[in-house]
């Protein structure tokens, strides 16, 4: 139940500096997601975690102690792998006690930990079986309860769901989430599935390029992403960014091809210190609302282009003056393909971005 | 399923299966039923099955090792039976050491990174490209000349007071000299095999051990050696064959203590007399590599990691 920091750790391949410098503080019982896209270092932040790959830079501390340069099996860490990593040759019981028989605890209480475990996750009868006669979802248990079979301190998950399918992955998710809740524990969570990010975290860390570009709960970084990256990469569908000139026309618009929208105040005090410009338009598409008498300068006027049904939400991808732009309705709304309809951007729901440096103005 | 749905296949098919194990099954038969019967009875050329088995035969060939005198000789004219445990030692020993030190090695050269590794890695292989007959008179050389320990002081005094002997502690006429050699030709072929079995055990798994709190040699014994062991076995039927039936090194370096089956053979092919003796010999030869093939190849078995990781 340690707290972890991270503290200006590096990564270099040779002469390929991969993590420029990470720093990070874990609170005590913290469920941490790092999320990003592939390559940008957040797996490689784990393993170093782990004690997989070595420190190149910078020190990793837990409960005031350093770690950065102690064996795997030192560090008190329990790891799920995301290819499951389960030894073939030993059956589920065995594959979950190893650590606890590589440490020479009495056979008792290993077997009341391996029952307990096997209990919790459903894995009873097939305690017997080898791992070559489970299917991918009990694998993935079975390597889960590897991890909790042991009273280690931190548990690390380097993105655990990503080789079930898109229903199992579901499910897991949920047991996840209910684990969590009775294992207390620090947890750190790779993955580059944005929505395991968001459902799972306390703390999302989402990372790019090495380099960490925001952290914070996940309706912080939702509602207040600080650069274009994290708002475009949190957020299913993604946000719609939009080319705009700022003009100060009795209160200041953000003007572009085919629209002209009204910016709120707090965004205004802050635009201001820009002084007109360009600057990067973000609206989810969560936040348009079908609107066919709303105020031109509160809206944009889009014209269909695709409807996808996903049910009680459709998506439609509409043309804005030459910029896709996407739209989630009720799928109730009356909608025809290629007309150009009014949709009004809730005035929080507006973003705008520097776009030289991406970030939030 | 889809082979329950085939049809039954044809009786040639049948037939061609049966003569197929007559062809592989009938000489070591044949060998065996004539070991079991009195020359007058293999040269009558009745060759029939109808005979009165002995083990005269065996009685004969190993007459130096039995611990009664078989009533038929009047004198043990062959050492078959000490050639025969000088040969299950030699072949057993360098068997065992190829695979510890292989394995090790392999791993080493797959898994760890330092300098040279790929120049290394690769001639190990090409050692294999050196005839043994290259390596006659060097080895023979080294080991009468070179590898000895001169029996005035020492180790070489200590081991003339309680062995005795006349000259220098050469390794040349040692089990440990032949053993020696015979490792040393088996091991780059070893390496090679053992290092693309090596390869196809995921690296995660060694990672889980590490987290798991393993040392280097328990994720070693406890991981990786059991994923391998098909890899072993054939590497072992492999380096105990060459074992056993090498000639051409055990000629020059064996002595008359150290003598394998081989070069008895050769040695005192004269000097056999009768056929039932022969086929006894001939027995006794072959059934030490073919228990030892069916005990390893019983652990030659696919999908060792089945289930490890997600394919």
């Amino acid at each position: 139940m340690p707290s972890i920091q991270l503290q200006r750790l590096v990564k270099r391949y040779g002469g390929l500096e991969v993590l420029h410098g990470i720093d990070l503080d874990m609170a005590e019982n913290e469920f941490t997601v790092l999320v990003g896209p592939s390559g940008c270092g957040k797996s490689t932040t784990l393993r170093m975690l782990a004690g997989l790959e070595s420190v190149s830079d910078g020190d990793i501390v837990v409960d005031g102690r350093s770690i950065a340069h102690l064996d795997p099996k030192d560090r008190d860490i329990a790891m799920v792998f995301q290819d499951y990593a389960l030894y073939p040759h030993m059956n589920v019981a065995r594959n979950m006690s190893f650590s606890l028989r590589l440490k020479k605890r009495p056979r008792d209480e290993i077997d009341r930990k391996v029952r307990a475990t096997a209990e919790m996750l459903g894995l009873t009868p097939y305690l017997d079986r080898k791992p070559g006669e489970l299917s991918g979802g009990q694998r993935q248990r079975v390597a889960m309860g590897r991890a909790l079979c042991r009273d280690a301190g931190i548990f690390l998950f380097d993105e655990p769901l990503s080789n079930l399918d898109a229903k199992l992955r579901g499910q897991m998710r949920a047991e996840l989430a209910m684990m969590r809740q009775s294992v207390r524990k620090n947890m750190v969570y790779v993955t580059h599935d944005q929505i395991e990010a968001m459902t799972l975290a306390d703390r999302i860390v989402v990372m790019n390029g090495g380099h960490i570009q925001q952290q914070g709960t996940p309706s912080e970084l939702f509602r207040r992403p600080v650069n274009r990256f994290v708002a475009g990469f949190l957020g299913s569908p993604p946000m719609n960014f939009l080319e705009a000139e700022l003009v100060d026309d009795g209160g200041l618009h953000a003007r572009g091809a085919g629209f002209s929208l009204r910016l709120p105040e707090d965004i205004v005090t802050r635009a201001r210190k820009l002084g007109g410009g360009r600057a990067t338009l973000g609206i989810r598409p969560s936040d348009l609302e079908y609107a066919p008498e709303a105020a031109p300068d509160r809206a944009l006027d889009l014209r269909v282009i695709v409807s996808e049904y996903i049910g009680a939400q459709s998506v439609l991808i509409c043309d804005c003056g030459g910029t896709r732009v996407t739209v989630e309705i009720k799928s109730e709304t009356p909608i025809a393909l290629g007309e150009t309809l009014r949709f009004a951007a809730r005035p929080e729901g507006l973003h705008l971005f520097d776009p030289e440096t991406e970030r939030a103005i | 399923m889809a082979s329950a749905a085939r049809p039954r296949a044809n009786p040639a098919f049948y037939a061609l299966i049966a003569l197929l194990i007559f062809m592989s099954i009938g000489p070591v038969l044949l060998l065996l039923v004539n070991s079991l019967k009195l020359d007058v009875d293999i040269t009558s050329g009745a060759g029939g099955l109808l005979f009165m088995p002995t083990i005269r035969n065996y009685e004969t060939a190993l007459c130096d090792i039995l611990w009664y005198e078989p009533e038929h000789l009047r004198f043990c004219q062959i050492r078959f039976g000490g050639a025969f445990v000088n040969s299950i030692i030699i072949a057993l020993v360098s068997t065992a050491l190829t695979l510890v030190m292989g394995c090790m090695a392999a791993y080493a050269l797959v898994r760890f990174r330092f300098m040279g590794r790929d120049s290394l890695s690769l001639s190990t292989l090409a050692v294999r490209m050196i005839p043994p007959a290259v390596l006659l008179v060097p080895v023979f050389g080294l080991w009468n000349n070179a590898f000895c320990l001169d029996n005035d002081y020492g180790l070489g005094a200590w081991w003339r007071d309680t062995f005795g002997g006349r000259g220098d502690v050469c390794l040349a006429g040692t089990h440990g000299g032949i053993i020696l050699i015979y490792v040393a030709m088996n091991l780059p072929f070893v390496i090679w095999i053992l290092q693309s079995f090596i390869v196809q055990v995921p690296r995660s798994l060694e990672e889980a051990a590490r987290v798991d709190g393993a040392g280097p040699f328990q994720t070693f014994f406890i991981v990786v050696l059991p994923l391998i062991k098909p890899g072993l076995a054939a590497a072992s039927i492999f380096t105990f064959r060459i074992a056993w039936n090498e000639y051409l090194l055990a000629s020059a370096l064996a002595d008359r203590d150290t003598m394998t089956v081989p070069i008895l053979i050769v040695n005192n092919a004269s000097e056999f007399d009768g056929l039932g003796t022969i086929f006894a010999t001939g027995m006794l030869l072959a059934i030490p590599p073919i228990l030892f093939t069916l005990f390893a190849s019983r652990q030659i078995i696919t999908g060792m990691t089945a289930g490890a990781v997600k394919g």
